[in-house]
């Protein structure tokens, strides 16, 4: 049993874990929104970089859009069979 | 004579074919000897123009050495030691000679400063990679080999076109930037042709099916050297050239798209080498000095972390047996060490601070902001989330993580994971230190990637997509699917074609046309040979029997002539000599 093994195999390890990832986020949202207003003068390219916790936004949504776009397009049109090309 | 300029590239090519002569520890030993003789080549190498020659009355330059060359072959020549060192275990000396020769072709190509040499590299670089899918010597294999070769081929004949058409326009060969033949037949045609190798789509689709199909081995030297020597290509003929900007950043998403629905590891990386280069080919649309050294940056980053990934999905192959996502599973319990080396080109590629593709990635991006191309700059970091999306989460949840499998492996060779180790640590350094690289950009870096701002953006874009990542898991699974992509007109279009002439067009042509055929041209053909041969023997045939005819009469009068009698001969001289004297006498008056 190797290390990762015993911290994920382990319920309440892996609740800890778990617990850790969600403070993590909660903590990179702040740094986001927090230390612009702390150290000013880098400037943006666009407005919207300026908006509170843009990149966690933004990656949130992309990721959701990938996803859902993706899937979709190839339910109804792309996916085929893994023979398809050798019938 | 001193030898002023060793080629690189011929050292390689012609050095590769030493490997047959040898065996176990000497071959293994040329291997490795082969690409550092390259690498500390290129490094020893000062700018300066080389190895010029004439041909057909044209100079061919084999040594354009200048900044942009050099950190090209700087790269090609790291890759090509660590590709060897991945596979010293393999026997099969073949695959080692081609993928020689194929770092060659591309260190010719970065080298070349005239159309031909370019062209002449280019085709070996097609020809030796075509080689790396048919030696896994599998159907499947022999088939995407040939599929890859012919679209190659087409894309250097397209190439070859535009090169005669450019030469016979301008009387130069020499490779310089196109910009002052924009729109022209040439200039589209050299792009068509670079784009193809850069796998742009829709003329892309030969990247994600032959890449999969090659030797785990010859795998990782492909993902290095076609693409990234067509990026090279077109940093020096199209820099600036606004349809890259778009074509770029749709191939970004693009890449992304379809690794979503993707099941084979090895393809859905494939379908990530898309979508990184769009990140390269948007830069040199850009064309400004920090999207031109971002695109590079980005291109030598690249080259590491992707064979880093495909040696790490390369090994799980080798050791399994198994490609496909929805068959593996579980496999961190066995295989931590090559998990790990696994996870930092992830990260690399991912661009998480401290590895390299933070540091060389946002150089285009941050291009695109300067020059406030908003739809460009949020299409590229959706691209950066849905490879984190990917690369760095789903590919290593379902291969080793997930539900288990029950697939046990070993730790790969440890030639393998000493190759992989050795990419890593480049990851990592340039990661660190980006001024190891920025130092050796084209153009002067004052670049600054560790920014307050530019940092936590990232971090919240990747741990947000991360969080998506687990919201969504369970519409992630991977299915055992294929996607069509636009090999699917030369796969599945061609063989409707054969189907439909053999049916509704061969009886179309029976019944239609061919009565046509009858009516409109046999008949008319088949009366005048009629006629011709009446003429034939009436007039030609009656004049030659005339002719025969008349030669006998003559030759049987001929024949009475020689009676055999001595006083006959004697008269016919006599009348022989008085006819000549009457003639001289005649001439003479």
């Amino acid at each position: 049993m190797n290390f990762l093994e015993r911290q994920l195999e382990d319920p309440t390890r892996f609740a800890r874990i778990k617990r850790g990832f969600y403070v993590v986020l909660g903590v990179i949202a702040l740094a986001e929104i927090v230390l612009p207003l702390i150290f000013h003068g880098e400037e943006h390219h666009f407005g919207f970089e300026g908006w509170p916790a843009f990149g966690s936004l933004y990656g949130l949504a992309s990721c959701v859009a990938i996803i859902v776009l993706s899937k979709l397009i190839g339910k109804l049109w792309l996916m085929r069979r893994e023979d398809y090309y050798d019938r | 004579m001193t030898v002023e300029w060793v080629h690189p590239g011929l050292l390689l090519i012609l050095g590769a074919w030493v490997l047959p002569f040898l065996k176990g520890r000497f071959r293994r030993g040329a291997m490795l000897v082969l690409p550092a003789a390259a690498l500390i080549d290129c490094v020893l190498m000062t700018p300066g123009t080389y190895g010029q020659a004439t041909f057909l009355g044209q100079d061919l330059v084999f040594g354009r050495v200048d900044d942009l060359s050099l950190l090209f072959s700087y790269v090609f020549s790291i890759m090509a030691l660590v590709g060897m060192v991945y596979s010293l275990h393999v026997d099969d000396v073949s695959q080692h000679v081609s993928a020689l020769t194929y770092v060659g072709g591309a260190l010719g190509v970065a080298f070349a400063g005239d159309f031909l040499s370019l062209y002449v590299f280019w085709e070996l670089m097609a020809i030796s990679s075509a080689l790396l899918v048919w030696l896994r010597r599998e159907p499947s294999a022999v088939a995407a080999g040939f599929r890859y070769l012919l679209v190659h081929v087409f894309g250097g004949l397209v190439l070859l076109a535009g090169i005669v058409i450019h030469w016979s326009q301008t009387g130069s060969l020499a490779f310089e930037d196109m910009g002052a033949f924009s729109g022209g037949l040439a200039w589209a045609l050299i792009l068509v042709a670079f784009l193809l190798n850069a796998a742009v789509p829709p003329l892309g689709a030969w990247l994600p099916d032959a890449y999969p199909e090659a030797t785990v081995t010859g795998a990782v030297f492909m993902t290095a050297f076609t693409t990234k020597s067509a990026v090279y290509v077109l940093i020096r003929g199209f820099a600036g050239t606004n349809l890259l900007i778009w074509l770029g950043a749709a191939m970004a998403v693009y890449g992304v798209v379809y690794a979503v629905l993707e099941n084979d590891a090895r393809r859905l990386l494939a379908y990530h080498i898309i979508s990184q280069v769009g990140y390269m080919v948007c830069g040199v649309g850009i064309g400004t000095e920090l999207a031109i050294n971002g695109a590079s940056a980005h291109a030598f980053a690249h080259i590491l972390y992707k064979g880093l990934l495909f040696m790490g999905a390369g090994a799980v192959m080798h050791m399994t047996g198994v490609r496909k996502l929805n068959e593996m599973g579980g496999l961190y319990k066995t295989i931590p060490v090559t998990l790990g080396l696994y996870m930092i080109g992830a990260f690399a590629i991912s661009a998480v601070p401290l590895f390299s593709g933070f540091v060389s990635k946002s150089m285009v991006v941050s291009a695109a902001g300067e020059e406030h191309l908003a739809t460009i700059f949020l299409m590229l970091t959706l691209a950066s989330a849905g490879t984190f999306l990917h690369t760095g989460l789903k590919l290593p949840y379902y291969m080793f993580f997930g539900k288990d499998s029950g697939l046990r492996a070993k730790e790969p060779p440890r030639n393998m994971l000493v190759a992989m180790g050795l990419a890593a640590i480049a990851c990592v350094l340039i990661g660190v230190f980006p001024g190891l690289l920025y130092d050796h950009l084209p153009y002067p870096a004052d670049y600054v990637p560790y920014t307050l701002a530019h940092v936590t953006n990232t971090l919240g874009m990747l741990a947000f997509t991360a969080f998506g990542f687990f919201l969504l898991l369970k519409h992630l699974d991977p299915e055992p699917k294929i996607s069509m992509d636009t090999d699917w007109f030369y796969r599945r279009a061609s063989a409707r074609l054969v189907t439909l002439s053999q049916g509704p067009l061969s009886r179309l042509e029976y019944r239609f046309i061919g009565e046509i055929y009858e009516f409109l041209i046999r008949l008319p053909v088949l009366g005048a040979a009629n006629l011709f041969r009446k003429l034939d023997t009436v007039i030609v045939d009656a004049a030659l029997v005339g002719v025969g005819r008349s030669t006998q009469n003559l030759s049987q009068v001929l024949k009475m002539a020689g009676s055999g009698h001595i006083q006959h001969y004697g008269l016919i001289m006599a009348i022989g000599i008085l006819a000549l004297l009457a003639l001289l006498v005649v001439f003479a008056l």
